[in-house]
């Protein structure tokens, strides 16, 4: 599997114009002359066949070395193990936030009646809606320019993590709530709920006890994919709330060419997504009996 | 003390011309320092918010570009500075003197400074800096362009330094001066480019502590810094404990931060924030347009259409763009009509040459042959379109000039120019030009001195460097004018280098080569608690040192 | 199946058999004009939207400017006409196209065994452990900015998300007990496939693909304000969103109109979506 996104992501790489070399003397635009620039080809195996460089990148990888960035002249390794805790912090808040949410959201809009399920239904088509720069733009005036609750741009501590959570937490719990609610009334109507009710539960109870537990399969196994859009979402909210992190060295190495830096934020970002899909396997398994079944036979 | 006069101090205001004296007068008022607040009190940490550009190395010798320049304007002493009145001041070097031939320069330097980690600063120092510059595996860019007529440095004494030069080079000071030459401490030098560009040493009024990639770099005051430039206000260690330098790349947000009192300085501020500014009256401007070229867009006279002179005056004559300058920078950018900054003695300028004339572009584009025009309005000549692409780096134009680029793009339709525009990042910006796929560009360069137009307009700019980097973008190839640039960059006299500079501009603006904007915007919004503030007039950037904090 | 359905009297079911509702009725509308911006832009815009006219601008929305104007005096509300067709285009091919591509790795992992399960899983995994947006970006510098690129570069960000998501609906439907009991009795699969497992399967992704015309505009907003979307001077709802961006404390009517269309289609088309999946399901 990491040998897969390694593999791709040094491939992908190649494809974009530029001469890598150019990304060690300062990036586009350096008025290097043909010397250094073949005297840093040399130095960074540039000038080596593609299919040498690539074992040579899996060989170092293998070993754990994420090799060394173009532009920044550091470690890889040591570069993004920096960047690394503030962006997980931040997509793990704002994943818990949106699951918040959603499960409040989708039991409100169900158990309300006709008005509710409506007016549920516009907070989360319009939240999954917004654009994470858009969002953003909006709370900074409101709540740090206006108001002056939270500072607009990170300080390290809590307050300056609630904008940038909430940030990416909103349209996240739209999508996540619609996935759910739509199963929520499915899993109502079906015969388990139905004799529960007949048992005498109440309908607060069943929710809580019985129907949430399948409605959130589907969100479950979408908490996966709802990790690589954060990433993708912290590379706007980071670089709005000037926070650093993975997504804003990502986006600087991609502007840089910085190919080894790149590498190394997929590969981490791919270790940490299967730490994650480990978990939702554990948790569907959890949830759905059917699936616990399945295994068994 | 600084008792020597610089030799380039008798510049003759009436010689200039009026124009440059008007150019000058408004450099002194735009680079005023914010109004000081009583008496200077020490303490207190300022944070610095910039939008550029996070630098990949904090040693401005590597690379060379503008954000670097910021953070070493703290960090490092030039051996010259540049005073508002555009004449050459002493700072670590008392004086200097240049030989008969031009080939040679001696300079004087203090004998009182130490570097901030002790090693001691001397002509050695100088030495080893210069060569540091030349070395091509420290991949300097802007500063190795420099010193190109630098042939060797030594050290004739323990305070005097030569510098033998292969031709003679009338822009050696301002070269000097500018913060990518900044002097570092050898033994600094000596640890390795790792570990230099992480924490290079100076001279400077502040010393980098830390730096937090993606986050910050902390200064904290050198509180034995003896040698500030000639103009500054005041001796001594600077008044602030610390600089907190902070990297906020969104423009809203970092205007956002500023009005929270999150931090106190911020650049790169936009038109709209700056016209909010004013209106809310508690925040200070500091205007400092950089030195060297104006803003301007370059036509590609290297192929057609706009090989053909006729084709860049209808261009030319076809936008409308003053109106869009004043919508669109809320009346903070004024119009140039110079290839050279305003802050630039030397610069000269003919707004005749630009005026707005539709009916003049249709008749010149009649008469290149250009007649027919197809069912979008567009002209047509031997069945191909009238288009010209227009590249634009996101990086490096803020959204009201890339809302002006659209703007030129709607006017030069009345004409029946198709103008393309594509918005690319700096990498595939730079493979454009590169590729030589454009008409049009439009590329910022800061220079120190009217010697900025030989990097621009002399033909040997077209030829790439091996990295695919050229700076003559219009591809302008005259022999007169490449005669005057050299001629130029080799002249001691002050009034005879100013004239052939002139001359030179002549050429280029009446060729049609290039359509200038404004000079290359550079505002700073301060906070109501710092004072004392002003731009270094080398290349515009803001100085702390003399400023303080109040409560 | 529904026989037990039917007979449960509860607001669900009051809910399925309902004609058409007040909100339907205004989705329906929005989406004609969507498609009448789309097919006649000129019928329903009141002005050129790219004659600009730099001393009108910034206005504020008004009779003659019922949007306001722009930076450049453009007429935001003809602009935001104009820039339907563009935006429904990358919205709906880009989530055709992750639609599609998610569709066939699903039902290959949903379907083809456990060998293909496992291999087209890994693929998708490989897929999703790149970002979106990391994907995106590869694609646009590879092939350069413009409207194609980033729908293409949204579309097959979408991609495994949805495989994702069909293939989790297949295995639950796949072990119910209707199909078990199709199965034992004796039907081919084809037929639980086709009769059985697909429907039910599809209801729900037309409700995400719905949602993801909303998300495929987001998307493509994103890079826009990244600065590879669309290019000037045409008028995408993304594009305008983040060039007002840079306005909105002074003029809000740049990005609210814009975002407001963008919203709205998503909730149109998931209105719409969700009737139309109700409706085939009780036929």
């Amino acid at each position: 599997m990491l040998w897969a996104v390694a593999t791709l992501t040094f491939f992908a790489i190649r494809l974009i114009p530029g001469d890598p070399a150019e990304a060690v003397l300062g990036g586009p635009g350096s008025q290097a002359s043909e010397e250094t620039l073949e005297q840093v080809r040399r130095d960074y195996g540039l000038d080596q066949p593609l299919v040498a460089q690539y074992l040579q990148s899996l060989g170092r990888l293998a070993t754990g070395d994420l090799g060394s960035s173009y532009a920044l002249k550091v470690p890889v390794g040591e570069l993004l193990a920096a960047q690394l805790g503030g962006t997980i912090l931040l997509a793990v808040v704002a994943l818990a936030l949106a699951w918040l949410i959603a499960i409040g959201l989708s039991l409100w809009s169900t158990t309300g009646g006709r008005v509710a399920a409506s007016v549920g239904q516009g907070i989360e088509l319009t939240s999954a809606a917004l654009p994470h720069f858009w969002l953003a733009t909006v709370l900074i005036a409101v709540f740090s320019t206006q108001l002056g609750w939270f500072p607009p741009v990170s300080t390290g501590d809590l307050r300056g993590l609630i904008l940038p959570v909430v940030t990416l937490a909103l349209p996240l719990s739209g999508f996540l709530a619609q996935v759910m609610r739509g199963t929520l009334l499915d899993t109502l109507d079906s015969p388990f709920i139905l004799s529960a009710r007949a048992r005498g539960e109440g309908e607060i109870g069943i929710r809580l006890r019985h129907a949430l537990r399948h409605a959130a399969i589907p969100g479950i196994s979408l908490s996966g994919w709802a990790l690589g859009y954060l990433i993708s979402g912290a590379v706007v909210v980071e670089t709005i709330f000037a926070r650093p992190g993975l997504g804003r060295t990502l986006l600087q190495a991609v502007t840089l060419r910085d190919v080894p830096v790149v590498t190394g934020v997929v590969i981490v970002v791919a270790v940490v997504y299967i730490l994650m899909t480990v978990v939702t396997d554990a948790a569907s398994r959890l949830a759905d009996p059917r699936l616990r079944l399945e295994e068994t036979r | 003390m600084h008792s020597a006069l610089p030799p380039r101090s008798r510049r003759g205001l009436a010689a200039v011309g009026a124009l440059a004296a008007a150019a000058l007068v408004l450099t002194g008022c735009q680079a005023t320092p914010t109004p000081p607040s009583d008496t200077p009190t020490s303490g207190g940490t300022l944070t610095y918010a910039s939008g550029d550009a996070e630098p990949t190395c904090l040693d401005p010798h590597v690379g060379g570009n503008y954000p670097q320049a910021l953070l070493a304007t703290q960090v490092f002493d030039s051996l010259v500075s540049r005073n508002a009145d555009g004449e050459i001041i002493p700072w670590l070097a008392t004086a200097w003197e240049v030989a008969e031939d031009g080939l040679s320069w001696e300079f004087t330097l203090r004998d009182d400074v130490t570097f901030t980690d002790g090693t001691p600063f001397n002509a050695e120092a100088v030495v080893v800096n210069m060569n540091h510059l030349q070395d091509p595996a420290t991949e300097s860019s802007t500063g190795y362009l420099a010193l190109g007529k630098v042939s060797a440095v030594e050290a004739v004494s323990e305070t005097v330094a030569r510098f033998e030069l292969t031709q003679p080079d009338s822009a050696l000071l301002e070269s000097l001066a500018q913060p990518w030459l900044g002097i570092e401490s050898p033994a600094g030098i000596a640890r390795g480019m790792e570990e230099n560009c992480e924490s290079p040493i100076g001279t400077g009024p502040f010393v980098i502590d830390e730096w937090v990639k993606q986050d910050h770099v902390s200064l904290v005051r050198n509180d034995d810094y003896v040698s500030p430039p000639a103009d500054a206000s005041h001796e001594g260690a600077a008044y602030l404990d610390g600089i907190d330098w902070r990297f906020i790349p969104d423009s809203a947000s970092r205007y956002a931060a500023l009005q929270s009192g999150q931090v106190d300085v911020i650049d790169n501020a936009q038109p709209d924030t700056l016209a909010a500014a004013e209106e809310a009256g508690t925040l200070t401007e500091l205007d400092a347009p950089r030195p060297g070229a104006s803003n301007r867009i370059e036509l590609n006279s290297g192929k057609a259409p706009f090989d053909d002179v006729r084709v860049r005056e209808a261009f030319v004559r076809a936008v409308d763009i003053n109106d869009g300058i004043d919508s669109l920078f809320f009346g903070s950018a004024t119009r140039s009509y110079s290839p050279l900054s305003s802050v630039e003695v030397a610069a000269y300028s003919d707004d005749s040459l630009f005026d707005v004339d539709l009916d003049r572009a249709n008749e010149l584009l009649d008469e290149a042959g250009w007649s027919e025009r197809d069912a979008d309005g567009y002209r047509v000549k031997d069945g191909e379109r009238l288009t010209l692409d227009f590249p634009v780096s996101t990086n490096q134009s803020i959204p009201a000039e890339q809302s002006l680029f659209e703007q030129i793009q709607a006017t030069a339709k009345d004409a029946g120019f198709e103008v393309s525009i594509s918005l690319l990042d700096l990498s595939g910006w730079y493979t454009a030009l590169g590729a030589n796929e454009y008409d049009i560009v439009s590329a910022p360069y800061t220079k120190l001195g009217p010697d900025v137009l030989r990097i621009l307009f002399h033909s040997s700019g077209i030829t790439p460097a091996p990295s695919g980097y050229f700076a003559n973008h219009a591809q302008v190839s005259i022999p007169t004018l490449d005669e005057l640039l050299t001629r130029a960059s080799e002249v001691t006299d002050e009034t005879e280098r100013d004239e052939l500079y002139a001359d030179a501009q002549r050429l280029i603006l009446e060729g049609y080569y290039v359509l200038p904007l404004y000079d290359q915007q550079n505002h700073f919004l301060i906070g109501p608690a710092v004072s004392g503030t002003r731009a270094l007039p080398t290349v515009s950037t803001p100085t702390f040192y003399d400023a303080w904090l109040t409560d | 199946m529904s026989e037990l359905e039917v007979r449960t009297v509860t607001a669900t079911a009051a809910r399925r058999r309902r004609r058409i509702g007040i909100g339907e009725l205004l989705a329906l509308l929005f989406v004609l004009f969507l498609l009448a911006a789309t097919l006649v832009p000129g019928l329903v815009s009141t002005a050129d939207p790219n004659a600009i006219d730099a001393r009108a601008a910034f206005s504020t929305p008004s009779t003659s400017h019922w949007f306001g104007t722009d930076e450049s005096g453009r007429d935001v509300y003809s602009r935001v006409v104009a820039g339907t067709g563009t935006s429904l285009l990358i919205g709906v091919s880009a989530t055709a196209i992750g639609l599609s591509l998610g569709l066939v790795l699903g039902v290959i992992a949903g379907f083809g065994g456990r060998v293909l399960d496992f291999t087209v899983n890994r693929v998708v995994e490989v897929l999703f452990a790149f970002p979106g947006l990391l994907l995106a970006l590869l694609v646009i510098v590879i092939a350069g900015p413009g409207p194609v690129t980033a729908t293409i570069a949204v579309g097959l960000s979408t991609a495994p998300g949805y495989a994702r998501i069909i293939r989790g609906q297949l295995v639950g439907i796949r072990s119910s007990a209707w199909v078990e009991s199709a199965r034992v009795l004796g039907h081919s699969p084809t037929r639980i496939l086709r009769r059985h497992i697909l429907p039910n399967a599809l209801a729900p992704l037309f409700v995400l693909a719905t949602l993801g015309v909303g998300q495929a505009v987001v998307w493509a907003a994103a890079l826009s304000y990244l600065g590879l979307g669309a290019q000037p001077p045409a008028a995408e709802w993304g594009a305008m969103l983040s060039a007002g961006r840079t306005y909105i404390g002074s003029a809000w009517w740049l990005t609210v109109f814009p975002g407001l269309m963008i919203v709205l289609t998503t909730i149109a088309s998931t209105v719409l979506g969700r009737s139309l999946a109700t409706r085939s399901r009780e036929a």
